[in-house]
């Protein structure tokens, strides 16, 4: 199967502290990869990474063949990224506007960008507030203009942070059904959090990283498995724990 | 850092877009300055005329309770009242009351031998009551005492021409002046050093709100992170934020320029606020003036390039807030330094610094005295603190402990 990820050795250092250490995994096209990880173990800095927004200290990280060091504009051609908690779009400007902007970077033409936001309003449910100033929204519609704006450009690699972080139910339900609408078209996936339910749930394969360490690799019912025990919750503190 | 036009524009038209919308950057920017500056300077210019007149005017004047005579009354108002036509003699039976009362605004009192001593070329004291709290009675007692000084004079030549000698042996020598300024130049003060300060200042800071905006209010919105993922090189997004707070302080000044303007046709005093000529006589060097606009959108660039910095380095829209009132400050600084200054008073130095080289441009056209040299010496160092300003900015932008501090 094609690799479309593909991290080697990767290291992260800020001054004294290694917030990744020595990180490997690869990512198949059209795989969920979950990086499964207690807060500050190292699963944002390591998107970061990925996203080309950091530099690794060491290590290597390609990206659809590209590499995050050599390629960054290449990589982040590639890629769309949705972060947790808030979403990110600017109040002023409306969802049309906000998707175009996106367009627009990601170096797509005016045409296709009328042709895909009207695309991606449908597919989303957006036609009734599709002109409306991202500030006069409900949270849920926000997130929809988040999903739209993230794959505008039509990416083949997604990267999700911690995308349920504050979220209710219903608007993580949400986020969850994005994340399979992305695998059913093609898209490889990588998606940080810390719930055991989320990640049990959309994940092909999991990384559990602790304190930057990437300590167990493989799908859940292979690491179930491996440690004899069916409560992947129960799985993964002792795998922190014995750290 | 590889450098995109095309992505420059795209970032540069989104930002106009956005700060347009945004009704706190246009009324404080835009509206404001409009509408508040040519009030305040109609309003503070007919106060102080009105002031100046008050002063000037109907200087009122009573004589002592003791030196209240028919005589006396007829020498004050005839010999040294008569000196300036706003001096008013005004009958009191309580003059220290009327002073009080603001009825009178100073009181003469004569000595009670003054007639004699007059008569036989011996001094007379004339003691001036006022009071020094209030503005009017103190520059009353200057007029009158200047009233005073030429009834004195008055008398010395009197006296001399009496003895059958010509007055002119009491003088000397004496001066004369002669003004060597361009032909037909008013007294341009007030605007000479209003209007260089104003636009050196407003050209510094006038991209604050843009700038804070732009990238701190972009980092606690959590709007900046997926800009950063996009396809575009940090340098490309820097610029096209850069070129729009640089936009946006050229915006403030038009805006202010536009109140002056605007104050100006409604009434001309209004644009020194009455003190001066205000216009009269000026003549612009087209040449001086394209450099002096050159000087200016430098300056204009090189604080866009701080702020953009600032903001980069602020960790929330509140901590850059906090950065630009201390910008604020150290640009006032330089700016209060040559405000009182005329262009002709200024050395290299000056011309080669940020802030008063444009404050020195603008009063060398409004002067109308021009050196190139120093012209071209503050749009060659402008360039270089540009580059510099924006070298900085571009190299926070590289920066992950200063983009990523939160």
């Amino acid at each position: 199967m094609e690799r479309m990820i593909e991290v080697t050795g990767l290291v992260k250092k800020f001054g004294d502290f290694t917030a990744v250490d020595n990180i490997s995994f690869s990512v198949a096209k059209g795989e969920i990869f979950g990086l499964l990880g207690e807060n500050g173990a190292g699963k944002t800095t390591t998107l970061r990474m990925l996203a080309t927004m950091l530099q690794p200290t060491a290590g290597h990280a390609v990206l659809k063949g590209y590499d995050t060091q050599k390629e960054p504009e290449k990589v982040r051609a590639q890629i769309g990224i949705l972060f947790g908690g808030e979403t990110g779009l600017y109040d002023r400007l409306t969802v049309t506007e906000n998707i175009a902007y996106f367009g627009e970077l990601n170096g797509m033409s005016k045409a296709d960008i009328r042709e895909r936001i009207q695309q991606l309003a449908r597919a989303f449910g957006m036609e009734d507030f599709i002109n409306k100033r991202a500030s006069k929204l409900s949270k849920g519609m926000k997130q929809k203009a988040a999903f739209a704006r993230s794959i505008v450009h039509d990416p083949d690699i997604m990267l999700f942070d911690e995308p349920t972080s504050g979220l209710d139910v219903t608007a993580a339900r949400d986020v969850h059904e994005f994340i399979l609408r992305c695998k059913s078209e093609g898209k490889t996936i990588v998606f940080s959090s810390h719930s055991m339910s989320e990640v049990e749930k959309l994940c092909d394969r999991i990384g559990i990283i602790h304190k930057g360490k990437l300590v167990e690799c493989g799908t859940v019912d292979e690491l179930k498995e491996k440690y004899g025990n069916d409560n992947l919750e129960e799985l993964f503190v002792r795998l922190v724990g014995a750290e | 850092m590889k450098l995109n036009i095309k992505h420059v524009m795209i970032v540069l038209r989104k930002e106009i877009k956005d700060l347009i919308r945004d009704r706190r950057t246009i009324i404080s920017s835009i509206v404001l300055p409009m509408i508040l500056i040519p009030v305040v300077n109609i309003v503070m210019g007919g106060g102080i005329q009105k002031f100046e007149k008050q002063i000037n005017e109907n200087v009122t004047v009573a004589l002592s309770q003791s030196s209240n005579t028919a005589e006396a009354r007829e020498l004050v108002r005839d010999r040294i009242l008569s000196k300036n036509p706003n001096l008013v003699l005004v009958d009191t039976d309580d003059p220290v009351k009327a002073l009080e009362n603001d009825d009178v605004r100073c009181i003469i009192e004569l000595e009670s031998s003054y007639a004699e001593n007059l008569k036989e070329g011996k001094p007379i004291r004339i003691t001036l009551q006022y009071d020094e709290s209030k503005t009017r009675s103190q520059a009353a007692a200057d007029i009158v005492a200047r009233a005073v000084e030429k009834f004195s004079t008055e008398v010395i030549e009197e006296r001399i021409t009496s003895l059958g000698l010509d007055p002119s042996i009491l003088r000397p020598v004496y001066v004369e002046r002669v003004n060597i300024a361009p032909n037909e130049k008013g007294n341009n003060m007030m605007l000479e050093m209003m209007l260089p300060f104003m636009i050196a200042m407003l050209v510094a800071i006038g991209g604050i709100p843009a700038a804070t905006d732009l990238v701190a209010g972009e980092k606690e919105r959590n709007t900046f992170e997926p800009l950063l993922t996009t396809m575009p090189d940090r340098g490309s997004l820097l610029l096209g934020k850069y070129f729009a707070v640089t936009l946006f302080s050229f915006v403030s000044l038009i805006a202010i320029l536009a109140g002056l303007f605007i104050g100006y046709m409604l009434n001309p005093n209004s644009l020194t606020m009455g003190v001066d000529a205000g216009l009269e006589g000026i003549t612009l060097d087209p040449l001086a003036v394209a450099l002096a606009l050159l000087i200016t959108i430098a300056l204009g660039m090189t604080f866009s390039g701080i702020q953009i910095a600032l903001s980069t380095i602020a960790k929330s829209y509140k901590e850059a807030q906090t950065y630009m009132s201390f910008l604020i400050l150290a640009t006032m600084m330089p700016g209060y330094a040559t405000m009182f200054m005329q262009a002709a008073d200024m050395s290299p130095v000056m011309f080669a610094l940020p802030v008063m080289n444009t404050v020195a441009a603008f009063k060398m056209i409004l002067g109308g005295r021009i050196d190139y040299f120093n012209l071209v010496l503050a749009l060659v160092t402008s360039v270089v603190f540009v580059a510099l300003t924006l070298a900085f900015a571009a190299s926070l932008f590289k920066k992950e402990k200063v983009m990523f501090r939160n």
